[in-house]
């Protein structure tokens, strides 16, 4: 029954989806109203039935209903409630029942934002939005029909994967990407929507502003929550290892980043028309090849994923997304003529560009280095794996520069520069010059010295704005420093949102580099009551226990950990074996503090219990990768808050067009600061 | 971007595609290419399953299987377990070839892999009990010869007691059929086994 | 048409440096994957070469000195075994029979000296066998609460 429900809910959504897909059509050729509602009608309907096969499906995997596919690959009777819900999106189907939830969720709430439109670009875009949905319905109805009957039906299933009960970042990771990979859907069908209705000036991207920042903050956190789980659960004491499945998630977020920055460019100056369309429809075209990668199993990865024929469903509709989308650029290349140039090469602008040329350098090295074993093996029949060093080689200077742009734009302005702008490099330049002087003396190498020294010289600019900001304010004011504070912020949440966003990436780079520069790691084999010291810290083998927990069996080791002649903390890293599953999962005890993390992880032990091996870790300023993670994601909620002067149903830039009432106040609070910002603060 | 831009962007998106769907093709590359393949199958005795514990208790007929006794005949072997789901999958195809193929010289067997005789026996009553015999590999020792990464795997030795296939998950029917009949129209190697060392100078 | 030869010659200027800083990093950092047989199959030019060695582990062939944090064991494609020497401990529940890749070099003395061990995680889970399943192996271990 359950599966019946399930089954003709997907099937429902296809059918509305491709009638959505050809009344869009219709209705632009034949320009009818009510075909164009119907499109509408369409994606409200697939919305509607992609909750209810969610739904279903939850209902099934939560009573254990064997009789269908998804449950008697992914449920069993001793999964608990809660991961019997998240388990969703455990393997290859239920994910892709989830993503047509998500996507549905984006198509329904565009027609609705813009249901009073009556331009041609928002039909374009509900059939798009609908084309891409349509492709994931099919795979649901098809090859990755999570509602298959089995029979005879088993009487109990595997359970989830157990990398997905070890650790609850394992149940936000993987929604946390889809919503980032998704929502990257809709500034490209905004763009198709523009490019197929000539409608080619700045309106796509003030209405997809918000939509793409969503998106890049949902991407980010997803991947933050990658390395965070792989940290926490995965036991080899780092969180980033260039794997194929990893890469995936970077590309499109690399270029995302590029996207957001180009498209002001093109707000302020008319540049860039052709490469921002050509960026985001990159974004799109990445996030399905790395859906494709992670799939379909062409790459040798950590995370197994079975491969199956899905992949050249991915691959097909990758191809037709993207001659489609290159010849529709090439068709309107009248339409994006550039209309603005560079003022001076010492602009916001050129860092900007810079910033764009970099972000796609790195894009291409990632993807080279990603792709090259499939060439390899294609040219020469050999197999290989790209290591570490050549993606850790080439990327670092080029992320290094990004450290020292993030630093230069915010102290350079729109157009051209003038002495007082040079001036504010001063204080930067000398944090960098000591933050480089601390690291010499500490031993760090060049790559890890001039990531210091930039990041110290950034975080000091994108601080200074919001000091000096708030200072101007309080002096201009009267207003006690937080209120300055928050008031300034709220004035002009794009700018500061983006500062917050730097700030965030700042931070987590010292993270980065102190944590994998000044690491000490360790493997000690301990027998009882035995003491190994790694930097301060002093660890005593007191005990070794395993227990029978309802769907695994726990061995932990007892440490005592002191610091000097002070006992700090017991940690207790496991090894968790699951049922069915003939690989025991790492569990290391982590002490995280501002300043470092002690990382032990059981690697070995005796049957008797008579010794155990450990490994190690002292990582410095690890828990600062997460934080900057979390600020960067509040960032962009900042600069989210920030509606933009043609929000929604407001029409294009025209002369003479009056400024709204809520927008007029937010320029004339953003014009107060600028005005106080001209005071000359000491620095 | 004018069309000679976007020619060229093409040729660039193009061979990438190609690489991906050539990648597709290829196979999984987890699978480590094995190195049996054409060489004469790792001989090995194994003991029939019994469909039901005997009175004694004993799980097994107290047949045994030896491979080379094959030779001349075509062979499938495959290795499953109860508690494997590509397994239920297959199971149905290989049934109905092993009934296909029954009176032509083509012997089917299932190997056990890492499994009990007890659930393995619930699963092919489950399964409709029907089929061919299932042999036992305690230790899993064949199962190690044979260079096992996981189950299910499917191997077909020709008449010449090489392997000539084989599959890893899921087999199809149409898989199965395509490899028995070109090894069935293979000319049997040099009359009866038995006389080959005689052939030697 | 100055300017316009400066920004073509710059760009492929840049693009060349690019390309070569690209296929230098390449070269430098490939780690060929293969069997023992492969490996051996390769003569002379399979010692002292970093590559990433697949295979099962020969049972019987396992021995792990925790004081030294010394492991040797026996690698096979099914044909052709390999010693193998890691320094540092082995996976978590390593054992006989299992798929593993090791990463390191084959040295003159016939052994290959590993960096890093890593389990082949197959993508169907496998059932423990009888007898096999943890809370029985590491019974000593299980306390009374």
């Amino acid at each position: 029954m359950i599966r019946l429900i399930g089954y003709s809910a997907t099937l429902f959504s296809l059918a509305a989806a491709v009638y959505g897909v050809i009344a869009a059509i219709w209705g632009v050729r034949s320009k009818r109203q009510d075909i164009l509602a119907s499109v509408r009608a369409a994606a409200y309907a697939t919305f509607g039935l992609m909750l209810v096969a969610n739904l279903a499906m939850v209902y099934a995997l939560v009573t254990k209903d064997f009789s269908i596919s998804y449950v008697a690959q992914v449920g069993s009777h001793a999964t608990p409630f809660g991961i019997a819900v998240i388990s969703l999106w455990s393997a290859l189907e239920g994910s892709i029942l989830f993503w047509g939830l998500v996507l549905a969720f984006c198509a329904a709430a565009v027609a609705w934002l813009h249901r009073d439109e009556r331009s041609d670009m928002f039909a374009v875009t509900n059939g798009v939005m609908l084309v891409v949905g349509a492709f994931f319905y099919m795979l649901m109805v098809g090859p990755a029909n999570p509602f298959g009957a089995v029979f005879p039906v088993p009487m109990d299933g595997p359970g989830p994967n157990p990398l997905l009960q070890n650790h609850w970042l394992m149940a936000v990771h993987p929604p946390l990407l889809y919503l980032g990979y998704v929502g990257m859907t809709v500034p490209f069908a905004f763009a198709i929507g523009a490019l197929m209705s000539r409608q080619t000036d700045e309106r796509w991207l003030w209405l997809t502003r918000r939509w793409t920042l969503m998106a890049w903050a949902f991407l980010t956190a997803g991947i933050v929550s990658g390395m965070w789980w792989s940290y926490e659960v995965l036991g080899w004491g780092g969180y980033w290892a260039w794997d194929p499945v990893e890469n995936a998630s970077l590309l499109p977020w690399l270029t995302a980043t590029a996207f957001i920055h180009s498209a002001m460019v093109q707000e302020r100056r008319g540049m860039l028309k052709t490469w921002n369309v050509t960026l985001i429809i990159a974004t799109f075209l990445l996030t399905i090849l790395g859906t494709f990668l992670t799939r379909s199993g062409i790459l040798t990865s950590v995370h197994a994923f079975a491969g199956g024929d899905i992949g050249y469903y991915f691959l097909i509709f990758m191809g037709i997304m993207l001659l489609g989308s290159l010849a529709l650029l090439a068709g309107r290349s009248e339409e994006l003529r550039t209309t603005g140039s560079l003022d001076s090469p010492a602009s916001r602008e050129t860092v900007f560009l810079l910033n764009n040329m970099i972000l796609a350098a790195f894009t291409f090295t990632v993807l080279l280095g990603t792709l090259f074993p499939l060439v390899a093996e294609a040219a020469r029949g050999v197999r290989v794996t790209v290591g570490e060093p050549f993606f850790n080689r080439m990327t670092l200077p080029l992320a290094v520069t990004l450290l020292f742009l993030m630093g230069v734009g915010p102290a350079l302005p729109w157009g051209r520069p003038s002495a007082k702008h040079y001036r504010k490099l001063i204080l930067p330049a000398s944090v960098a010059a000591i933050s480089a002087l601390v690291a010499v003396l500490l031993g760090a190498g060049l790559m890890a010295t001039l990531g210091f020294a930039f990041a110290g010289f950034a975080i000091t600019t994108n601080a200074a704005e919001f000091l000096l900001g708030a200072g101007a304010r309080r002096r201009a004011l009267g207003e006690s420093p937080l209120v300055a504070l928050s008031r300034l912020v709220k004035a002009n949440p794009r700018r500061f949102g983006g500062y917050t966003a730097h700030l965030g990436i700042l931070v987590m780079a010292l993270g980065i580099v102190a944590s994998s520069e000044f690491t000490l790691d360790h493997e000690v084999t301990l027998g009882p009551r035995e003491t190994a010291t790694v930097g301060a810290y002093t660890v005593r083998f007191d005990d070794i226990w395993g227990r029978q927990e309802p769907h695994r069996f726990v061995v932990a080791a007892e440490l005592a950990v002191f610091m000097g002649d002070r006992r700090v903390a017991t940690l207790e890293p496991r090894l968790n074996y699951y049922e069915m599953s003939d690989q025991p999962i790492t569990t290391p005890a982590v002490r995280s503090r501002a300043h470092e993390d002690l990382y032990i992880t059981l690697l070995a032990f005796e049957r008797d219990g008579s010794s155990t091996t450990l490994r190690v870790m002292v990582e410095p300023l690890l828990v600062w990768i997460w934080i900057g993670g979390i600020i960067m994601f509040v960032g962009a909620g900042i600069a989210f808050t920030y509606r933009g002067p043609k929000d929604g149903k407001s029409k294009p830039r025209a002369p003479g067009v009056p400024v709204k009432g809520k927008v007029a106040q937010a320029g004339q609070a953003a014009g107060r600061v600028r005005a106080a910002d001209k005071e000359e603060v000491p620095a | 971007m004018s069309w000679k831009r976007a020619g060229i962007a093409m040729l660039v998106g193009i061979p990438l595609l190609m690489l991906l769907a050539w990648g597709m093709v290829r196979g999984d590359p987890r699978i480590i290419p094995s190195p049996l393949i054409d060489q004469p199958a790792p001989d090995f005795e194994l003991p029939v399953m019994a469909p039901a514990r005997t009175p004694d208790g004993e799980d097994v007929t107290g047949e045994v299987v030896r491979l080379s006794d094959h030779l001349g005949e075509v062979v499938v072997l495959n290795f499953y377990a109860s508690w494997c789901v590509p397994c239920r999958i297959e199971h149905p195809a290989l049934v109905r070839t092993a009934a296909r193929y029954r009176d032509r010289g083509v012997q089917f067997y299932g190997v056990v892999y890492q499994d009990t005789p007890q659930a393995i026996r619930t699963y092919l009553r489950q399964m409709g009990a029907k089929g061919y015999p299932s042999l036992l590999d305690p230790g899993q020792r064949v199962a190690i010869d044979w260079g096992l990464a996981g189950v299910p795997e499917t191997f077909i030795v020709g008449k010449d007691g090489r392997i000539s296939k084989k599959i890893f998950s899921a087999v199809t029917e149409q898989e199965l059929v395509t490899e028995i009949e070109r090894l069935l129209a293979e000319p049997s190697p040099a009359a009866a086994p038995a006389s080959t060392p005689e052939v030697s100078f | 048409m100055n300017k316009r030869f400066i920004g073509v010659f710059g760009t492929v200027l840049v693009l060349t440096g690019f390309g070569y800083l690209i296929w230098g990093g390449l070269g430098g950092s490939l780690v060929y994957f293969v069997t023992p047989t492969e490996l051996l199959a390769r003569g002379e030019a399979a010692y002292e070469t970093p590559v990433r060695l697949a295979g099962n582990v020969v049972p019987g062939s396992v021995n792990w000195n925790a004081r030294e944090l010394d492991l040797r064991f026996h690698l096979s494609d099914g044909e052709t075994d390999i010693e193998v020497w890691s320094k540092g401990a082995p996976p978590a529940m390593f054992q006989d029979t299992m798929g593993v890749v090791v990463e390191g070099r084959y040295n003159r003395a016939g052994i290959f000296e590993s960096s890093s061990v890593m389990v082949r995680h197959s993508n169907e889970y496998k059932a423990p066998p009888e007898g096999h399943r943890p809370a029985d192996t590491y019974e000593a271990l299980i306390r009374e609460e």
